[in-house]
């Protein structure tokens, strides 16, 4: 270990995981791949808030949208162009890339709440365009059926097991990817625009292009993360992606803490954990069906305070002397 | 390194801590030699909207079966088992749909679902909870989508129970030609799979309409109704509307009506979907304003109590489903779990997920129920009933046979001809008591 | 003709409606520096109060009054006992900036699951006090009511009082000060602290006055505000979120674009003409269109 090189360290540590959760995928029932799926798609999203805004600083309140571009990118090549899953994400993940960069220049002026405010605007207007549309199939969406595993892997692997390893794997190589990326001259480029942009600007760094290329990367993971949700769903339609998904996916980037990717599973986990328990909890309180309905809103509105208050620069900084 | 030390550390265990509390709180319950059945308890679910705007309407559909369910375990059950309805709030939209439906499946391990409601939220339903895969027997559903009837690809365990959409327009379609030649006609319905199944089935009865305003699923409200209805002012004459939609958009439609002085300047014709005339008048619909409306439907009206099935569900509701209201929603909910029952029974005591699919295919269109058209099912098909009568509701609340007398329509979702009965079809008798006795 | 009529009538009552949303937005965040997410918590929780209120006097009136006091109170005790300790302990790192927007977004999120645990997730309805049968205009009926035109009087009566609230009183010109500049007013002698919670009262009963305005007509329910919410936003935004006159010309600008898309256009496109809208004049004005050039940075 001590001989390697930190990004080989990285590289090394994801191959392990994923061949962890492949061997785990075998032992669990179609509940936990299904969770578990759920689970690398949110992690896959709350990396993508981390680097845009944990990173390079912009604060962005529609990640529902983007997610939504790479969900109808999805289903579009993959359900009506035939490609195969795996290219079809990849292009999920690219149209999503080259609108993030499109809406990074249109928004690279903006600031604060203009740019929040703008993203804001665009979360809700987006998945609505989708009616305008026949060819996205209008309010019924488009169905996305990413079959059942290639007849190699045998007639036991479930349409879960597939799912499982579609997501997970997806997930793992995108935010490695991200991992690689803000470990590299990058990341410090990225913290020096969003501490302070005028320093930056003076040391040399184009700030608007910067800007503009972390607004593309995450859009391309937000993107990828819409595509792998609707084949969960089995569909992609105006109402998978409401505003509620945007301030979701933020709360999982808060509470996992902004500013370094490393517990950014965490943010995953939470974000799928807590409803569950809630869901259980509110059965065995045997409460009326507001409660059972509004407590998991309830824990995660919470947690996202406690953390916002308690641990704002995420959970590893609370031993931290200030610099 | 100290620093990244107690931050690993801190990370892991709250991973831990959180992975621990899911795990523990989700634990999947035993599973039993067939799910969801165990000596004394079948468990079915049901996922519908019981709130927002299609809760206001159909949020009494889950516990009018229960009440029918409790009506039956009190009088021995189905071979000594209870009945138990597991019901989940999909809030009518699709991903509500695909996570209700699975955990139905999955974490409450029911034995088959019933009274699934809706197209597109259905429809995800399936397919996010493996259904056909894990051969679930999806009983009546609540939907009139003519795709649902595929047992040979997409939907192996499905069974309808309402008539398809394209059979009630197909209907419309002749009530139009017959009665209002010459008129202007218009189409309101959703813009998805239930709104071109409706459009379809007017194609094919070969009727153009003038205008179709579609609109998305949870769209219509009354500001979006007074656009519509501006748009429409100036046709002369008096045009037919017709309002293919679920109930909440009915009232939207009526109420921007009130607003600008139009209820009388055209015919109306309500989709059976949406038209229970008391729920209308419960959301606040005026008495004027339903008065003369039409509607189709394939049962007694729920206000007619000489009906045998009427007056025994109307008695179970009183009992079981206090507070109620006994409306045509609460009808049809009691007759498809009559129905369930039936189902139940004729699987034999030995219950299993294929048994329940066989018994209905072979011994399904002999059930008894209060519809006034039969039961199509076969070993081919997953169709319910098949045709309708139109109605007229009055400001009353009741809906009376337009023209006078009941003429009841039957038809396919195809090209077949709209048929009238004659003589009208005579239903099987109620068995006694409302408490089913076949096997 | 009367489409035309219309049109413009329903766009000032709901730019009025707008404006409400869009100042409540603006007093916070000239104030504190914040956008105040919970606003939509806040009014349809005094919304809530309201439609308790009718339940039990069956009084629309007196349940306005109410909900804009009772929305001033909340208001307060959000920004005294919330807002402030949340600024005190977070002083210092990135996060300072958007720590407190966030939190905002908690404290929507923890009001309306509160509001679906207490009151449940149902429609619920509140009639309107006066008749929503549109007007008839040479022999036409419009849609246009008595009640869109109540809108129209009370909220262009709030505007006069706030107007000689800010110009005319002591109080009004404290509030000015502290947002200018908070350092200079607190050597003036301002209680800077106590004008930024009288602030958000008057923002909180603002939000309160827009609830009870928007819900009859449609439904009530836990997420019943949020999309005036985001329509009050975008307006402040178009408007220049330093302005308070920019909050209610953006506020009709939106009432005016919305409208006519819908009337003219097709009533699907009304989301995507927000944002066109904003994104148009975010291109020209970054700041909103009566930003000064005044300092950099929030």
């Amino acid at each position: 270990m001590l001989s390697m090189t930190p990004s080989k360290k990285r590289l090394a540590i994801f191959i392990i995981i994923g061949w962890l959760l492949l061997l785990a995928s075998d032992r669990v029932g179609p509940l936990r791949l299904y969770q578990g799926s759920y689970i690398a798609t949110y992690t896959l999203a709350v990396a993508s808030i981390i680097l845009l805004t944990g990173y390079s600083g912009q604060l962005s309140l529609g990640h529902g949208a983007l997610m939504a571009v790479g969900a109808y990118a999805g289903a579009l090549a993959i359900g009506k162009a035939m490609l195969h899953p795996v290219l079809g994400l990849v292009a999920a993940a690219l149209i999503a890339g080259l609108f993030g960069l499109i809406l990074g220049f249109a928004v690279a002026r903006l600031s604060g709440p203009y740019l929040a405010g703008t993203t804001l605007a665009l979360a809700v207007a987006l998945p609505t365009l989708a009616n305008q549309f026949d060819v996205l199939g209008g309010q019924q969406g488009l169905p996305l059926d990413v079959g059942s595993s290639p007849e190699g892997f045998g007639e036991d692997f479930s349409q879960y097991k597939w799912y499982f390893w579609i997501c997970a794997l997806a997930a793992l190589i995108m935010i490695w990817a991200i991992a690689n990326l803000v470990s590299s001259k990058y990341g410090r480029i990225y913290r020096a625009l969003r501490d302070n942009p005028i320093a930056a600007e003076l040391s040399g760094i184009n700030v608007g292009r910067q800007k503009v290329l972390a607004f593309a990367i995450s859009s391309g993971a937000a993107g990828l993360s819409g595509a792998l949700l609707v084949i969960l769903l089995g569909g992609v339609s105006p109402s998978a992606f409401p505003l509620g998904v945007s301030f979701f996916v933020l709360t999982g980037a808060i509470i996992t803490g902004l500013y370094n990717l490393k517990g950014v599973i965490l943010g995953g986990l939470i974000l799928v954990a807590l409803p569950e328990i809630a869901d259980a909890l509110a059965s065995r309180i045997g409460g009326s069906e507001g409660l059972t309905n509004s407590l998991p809103d309830f824990l995660v509105s919470a947690l996202l305070i406690l953390a916002v208050v308690f641990t704002p620069n995420g959970p590893g900084k609370i031993f931290k002397r200030s610099h | 390194m100290i620093k990244s030390i107690r931050m690993k550390r801190l990370s892991i265990v709250s991973a831990l801590v959180a992975t621990s509390a899911m795990l523990l709180s989700t634990l999947p319950a035993q599973a039993a030699q067939t799910t969801g059945v165990t000596v004394s308890e079948i468990k079915l679910g049901i996922s519908s909207p019981t709130s927002g705007s299609a809760g206001l309407v159909y949020g009494k559909v889950p516990g009018a079966m229960k009440a029918y369910f409790d009506y039956i375990n009190a009088n021995g059950g189905v071979y000594g088992r209870k009945i138990k309805l597991v019901h989940r709030n999909d809030k009518y939209t699709v991903k509500g749909a695909a996570a209700s439906t699975f955990d139905l499946v999955y974490k409450d391990n029911v034995f088959a679902l019933t009274g699934a409601l809706g197209t597109a939220t259905h429809q995800s339903g399936y397919k996010a909870a493996g259904m056909a895969a894990e051969n679930v027997p999806d009983l009546f559903v609540n939907s009139g989508w003519s795709g649902f009837n595929d047992k040979n690809k997409d939907y192996p365990t499905t069974f309808m129970v309402l008539p398809t959409y394209a059979m009630e327009a197909k209907v419309m379609a002749k009530v139009i030609k017959d009665n209002f030649p010459g008129q202007a006609t218009f189409l309101v319905v959703q813009n998805d799979e239930f709104g071109d199944d409706a459009a379809a089935g007017f194609a094919a009865a070969g009727h153009k309409m003038t205008k179709t305003f579609p609109y998305p699923q949870g769209g219509m409200d009354i500001s979006v109704g007074r656009t519509i209805l501006q748009g429409i002012s100036e046709i002369p004459g008096k045009p037919v509307v017709v309002l293919f939609g679920t109930g909440d958009a009915t009232v939207a439609m009526l109420k921007a009506a009130e607003e600008l002085s139009m209820t009388k300047k055209f015919t109306w014709l309500a989709g059976s979907v949406g038209a229970d005339a008391n729920t209308l008048l419960a959301l606040k619909v005026k008495p004027d304003t339903i008065d003369g409306v039409l509607s189709a439907s394939f049962m007694p009206d729920a206000k007619d109590l000489t009906d045998p099935y009427v007056k025994q569900f109307s008695a179970i509701n009183t009992k079981y489903n206090k507070g109620i209201v006994f409306d045509n929603y609460v009808l049809a909910a009691m007759n498809s779990a009559m129905l369930t029952v039936q189902a139940l029974r004729a699987a034999g005591k030995n219950l299993t997920r294929d048994g329940l699919i066989k018994a209905i295919e072979t011994k399904g269109s002999k059930f008894a129920s209060a519809g006034l058209v039969p039961l199509g099912y076969s070993s081919d098909s997953r169709i319910g009933y098949n045709g309708y009568w139109v109605s007229q509701i009055n400001a009353k609340g009741e809906g009376k046979p337009y023209g006078g007398k009941l003429a009841i329509y039957t038809t396919d979702s195809g090209a077949g001809v709209v048929k009238k009965d004659d003589p009208p079809y005579v239903r099987p008798t109620m068995p006694k008591n409302g408490i089913p006795t076949n096997s | 003709m009367s489409q035309f009529i219309t049109a413009v009538l329903t766009s000032l009552s709901s730019g009025a409606i707008y404006a409400l949303m869009s100042i409540a937005l603006v007093l916070v965040w000239r104030s504190t520096r914040v956008i105040n997410f919970a606003q939509a918590g806040q009014a349809v929780l005094t919304t809530y109060i309201g439609y308790d209120v009718i339940q039990k006097t069956g009084s629309y009136w007196i349940a306005l009054a109410v909900a804009v006091i009772s929305g001033a109170v909340i208001g307060a005790i959000i920004d005294r006992f919330f807002m402030r300790p949340i600024f005190k302990r977070i002083t210092t790192g990135p996060i300072s900036l958007i720590a407190p927007v966030v939190a905002t977004l908690g404290l929507l999120g923890i009001i309306q699951s509160s509001i679906g645990i207490v009151w449940g997730i149902n429609y619920q309805s509140i009639e309107a006090p006066v008749s929503t049968d549109g007007f008839e205009v040479n022999g036409q009926v419009i849609a246009f009511n008595r009640f869109n035109l109540l809108i129209l009087i009370i909220v262009t009566i709030t505007m006069l009082l706030l107007s000689i609230l800010f110009q005319r009183t002591n109080i009004g010109l404290a509030l000015r000060a502290s947002a200018y500049s908070p350092e200079i007013a607190k050597l003036s002698g301002i209680k800077v602290d106590a004008v930024r919670t009288f602030g958000w009262a008057i923002s909180g009963a603002a939000s309160g006055l827009a609830g009870m305005l928007y819900i009859p007509g449609y439904y009530l329910y836990p997420n019943a505000m949020d999309l005036l919410l985001v329509f009050g936003f975008i307006a402040a935004v178009i408007g220049g979120l330093d302005s308070m006159f920019g909050a209610v010309v953006g506020a009709m600008i939106l009432g005016f674009g919305l409208s006519f898309s819908r009337t003219y256009i097709s009533m699907e496109i009304l989301f995507p003409t927000a944002f066109v809208l904003l994104i148009l004049v975010l291109f020209v004005k970054p700041g909103g269109i009566f930003s000064a050039k005044k300092k950099r940075g929030a």
